[in-house]
């Protein structure tokens, strides 16, 4: 053993070594092909100049592999331009990335950002403004799904194009309602009696919840809207939902519901696993959960599932979510940039393959009425609900200090939800705490 | 009487270590129950401890998702060359901190011990930064050069060379060694079981290590295995838990093979430094 641990020492520190400045070489290479298209080693024969572009992305999974499957279709029809792309983790990574690629000054060309983080970077003036391009292509913004740009401008200035945009939506085990008699509810107080008569208590424990959500600010959001209140009020110095009482209401109807068993609230980690996990085995009736998941239930399940609109307290409203993209303002190839972005969102071998197949939204007028996109919502409604609840989306958290009040609103639905902590003073607490991190 | 408690003392610790045994084995049977279940399998509950056909398959698809090849081999030459390093620099440092004299030794000494408390996630991006502007950010270096020095493993090396006897080392040096022969010959020899310890921790932090790779580099092809894994996952939508898993199995297979070689000189280690 002794002999056997230094022979692997020296052994390992000088394959180890020699490998390491081999791949360093070849990595450098890569590199340099990436930054400087005219490298001799590079076109032996080609006249045209090259050039690559890297395309930072957060799909992993399946959507990951058809998000590569729409760079090799972009390749395989440009001849001058090479798209790289690479997955740099979820959307929070891909942001701290992003973060210090651009003060590295290694940034990618087009970057994919969820879209609450759009207000962020353009903040830091780091992301290119599209108006001349899309002026210069002959698109006109209004092509665009009205519901998915609230995310799209900063200052007059349009930092963003919407590409895999998802939504909250009510999912349906409609097998469970029918057996009950119950409608598909579409208010809060049909909810809550839907709700109610689902529950199904076996010696003193819940065997079966009316219905559930993921542990999200999401969906606590949802409902604010759906109340008529904003999650910021409307010149960004505080919160929209305090002073109108909506905050209250919103979290106190939660409670209720929570109380008997009409609402089931997931532990905090893996939250939207188990939410789906319970829906496919009957365990809860109905779920408020992204777009996103429509497929993979679909699939999973065995009984009649419905989607329908998120249930409306004064008036139907539903955030969105999901990512952007973006031109950065440091890339050295913002032609290529651009005609990439412009092929995705407007060429019909662009991104509509993989929103069809993903179960992402449509976001442009032409994706909507392609053939493509009524074939499969002749045969999959579902998805079609999620796009005409589009009509209803809100979103009222955009504000360069989201990401920090987000950590704060978090905190206050754990208290109110796990803890049963006073929900007033909950509230007064998470207010103080807004308004300071607004005021700075 | 006598003979009936010590019965059931005994049961008593076969059943507290039978209890030990399963919380530390369930989530690894959990795992291998998960990669071999299918995607209907994954999404019941209450979840399946037994897959009703195990799909033998995932594996398959979990290691054609990404160039798994590459990803290997990086996290491979990665790991190994930090535990080569840092045992070349360790051992050299540890015998000065133990055995010589010199001033400003506890003022280095205790730069070490400050080194081993501040966390990675203080520096990151200064680190990121120096490594951008070196131009290296594109190869493995960046992985490796920010642990060639392990702070706790000179310091619990430092305390192991404490235990040798001076005498040894002093006849040595009338039998006219040179200071790397003690080292080769007494020091090293004499520790095994403390320097397999360091090497196998060093070994499972970095073959697991998502954060810092993930941060260093933006391009495949100086990727680790762990984030090769952390491509398996939905952003949104419902994860393929059963190919991410069967990527985790992939992932751990080597973490247990060295420790299933390494565990005697680590219970050695602990069970010497306890006799002193």
């Amino acid at each position: 053993m002794k002999k056997k641990l230094s022979m692997l020492v020296t052994m390992t520190v000088m394959t180890g070594l020699l490998a390491a400045c081999g791949s360093s070489n070849g990595g450098n290479a890569g590199a340099e092909n990436a930054g400087n298209a005219n490298a001799p080693s590079n076109a032996p024969a080609a006249p045209a100049e090259k050039v690559t572009l890297q395309f930072w992305h957060s799909m992993g999974g399946d959507n990951g592999k058809r998000i590569d499957a729409m760079i090799q279709r972009f390749n395989e029809s440009h001849d001058n331009i090479e798209v790289v792309g690479t997955f740099q983790g979820g959307y929070d990574e891909t942001v701290t990335k992003l973060q210090q690629a651009v003060a590295s000054g290694s940034a990618p060309d087009v970057s994919m950002l969820e879209r609450a983080y759009v207000e962020m970077f353009a903040d830091s003036e780091v992301l290119e403004d599209l108006t001349p391009y899309l002026e210069k292509s002959g698109i006109s913004a209004d092509e665009f799904t009205p519901g998915l740009m609230g995310h799209s401008y900063f200052n007059d200035q349009l930092v963003s194009l919407p590409l895999n945009r998802s939504t909250p939506i009510l999912h349906v085990n409609k097998t469970l309602l029918d057996e009950k008699g119950l409608a598909v509810p579409t208010t809060w107080e049909e909810l809550e009696a839907a709700a109610n008569a689902l529950v199904v208590k076996e010696n003193g424990e819940y065997t079966r919840y009316g219905f559930s959500m993921p542990y999200d600010t999401w969906y606590p959001i949802a409902m604010i809207s759906q109340a008529e209140g904003t999650f910021f009020n409307e010149d960004k110095t505080s919160i929209g939902f305090y002073d109108n009482g909506v905050g209250m209401k919103v979290f106190s109807q939660l409670k209720k519901l929570q109380g008997t068993g009409a609402l089931y609230y997931p532990p905090s980690t893996d939250s939207g696993n188990i939410v789906n996990g319970m829906f496919k085995e009957g365990k809860v009736a109905m779920v408020y959960q992204s777009t996103g998941s429509i497929g993979g239930l679909a699939s999973a399940v065995d009984f009649d599932y419905v989607t329908a609109f998120l249930p409306k307290d004064k008036v139907f409203a539903n955030p969105t979510g999901g990512a952007n993209v973006s031109m950065l303002a440091a890339s050295e190839n913002k032609e290529g940039a651009w005609e990439f972005i412009r092929w995705m969102e407007t060429d019909p071998q662009g991104a509509l393959p993989f929103i069809l197949e993903s179960g992402y939204l449509p976001f442009t007028k032409s994706m909507v009425e392609s053939q493509e996109m009524k074939d499969l919502w002749a045969k999959e409604p579902n998805r079609k609900v999620a796009y005409d609840q589009l009509q209803y989306a809100v979103d009222t958290n955009n504000d360069v200090a989201w990401p920090e009040v987000m950590h704060e609103f978090f905190s206050a639905i754990e208290a109110i939800m796990y803890d049963s902590k006073d929900i007033q003073a909950t509230l007064d607490t998470f207010k103080k705490e807004a308004d300071r991190i607004l005021a700075d | 009487m006598t003979k009936a408690w010590r019965y059931t003392g005994l049961t008593l610790g076969y059943l507290l270590k039978t209890a030990i045994l399963i919380v530390f084995v369930f989530p690894f049977l959990w795992m291998l129950s998960t990669s071999l279940q299918t995607y209907r399998e994954t999404l019941s509950y209450p979840p399946t401890l037994v897959p009703a056909m195990p799909q033998w398959i995932n594996f398959a698809e979990a290691m054609s998702a990404g160039p798994f090849l590459t990803y290997f081999k990086n996290s491979a030459i990665v790991t190994l060359s930090i535990i080569a390093i840092q045992l070349l620099v360790m051992i050299p440092a540890a015998y000065a901190f133990a055995k010589y004299k010199f001033p400003g030794k506890n003022i280095l000494f205790s730069l070490v011990l400050l080194a081993f408390m501040i966390p990675g996630q203080v520096t990151f991006i200064p680190v990121y930064l120096m490594m951008a502007d070196w131009g290296i950010a594109k190869t493995l270096l960046p992985q490796i050069i920010p642990f060639m020095s392990n702070a706790f493993g000179i310091f619990l090396l430092r305390q192991y060379f404490m235990q040798i006897p001076e005498e040894i080392v002093e006849a040595a040096r009338l039998d006219n060694a040179g200071e790397f022969k003690i080292m080769r010959k007494i020091m090293v020899p004499m520790s095994m079981p403390a320097l397999a310890t360091i090497a196998l921790f060093s070994f499972v932090s970095h073959w697991n290590d998502y954060f810092w790779p993930l941060i260093m580099t933006d391009a495949e092809a100086i990727r680790p295995l762990t984030l090769g894994i952390a491509m398996l996952r939905e952003t949104e939508g419902i994860s393929n838990w059963h190919i991410i898993m069967a990527g985790n199995v992939v992932l751990v297979i080597p973490i247990l093979l060295v420790y299933l070689f390494c565990s005697k000189q680590i219970v050695k280690a602990f069970v010497y430094s306890g006799i002193k």
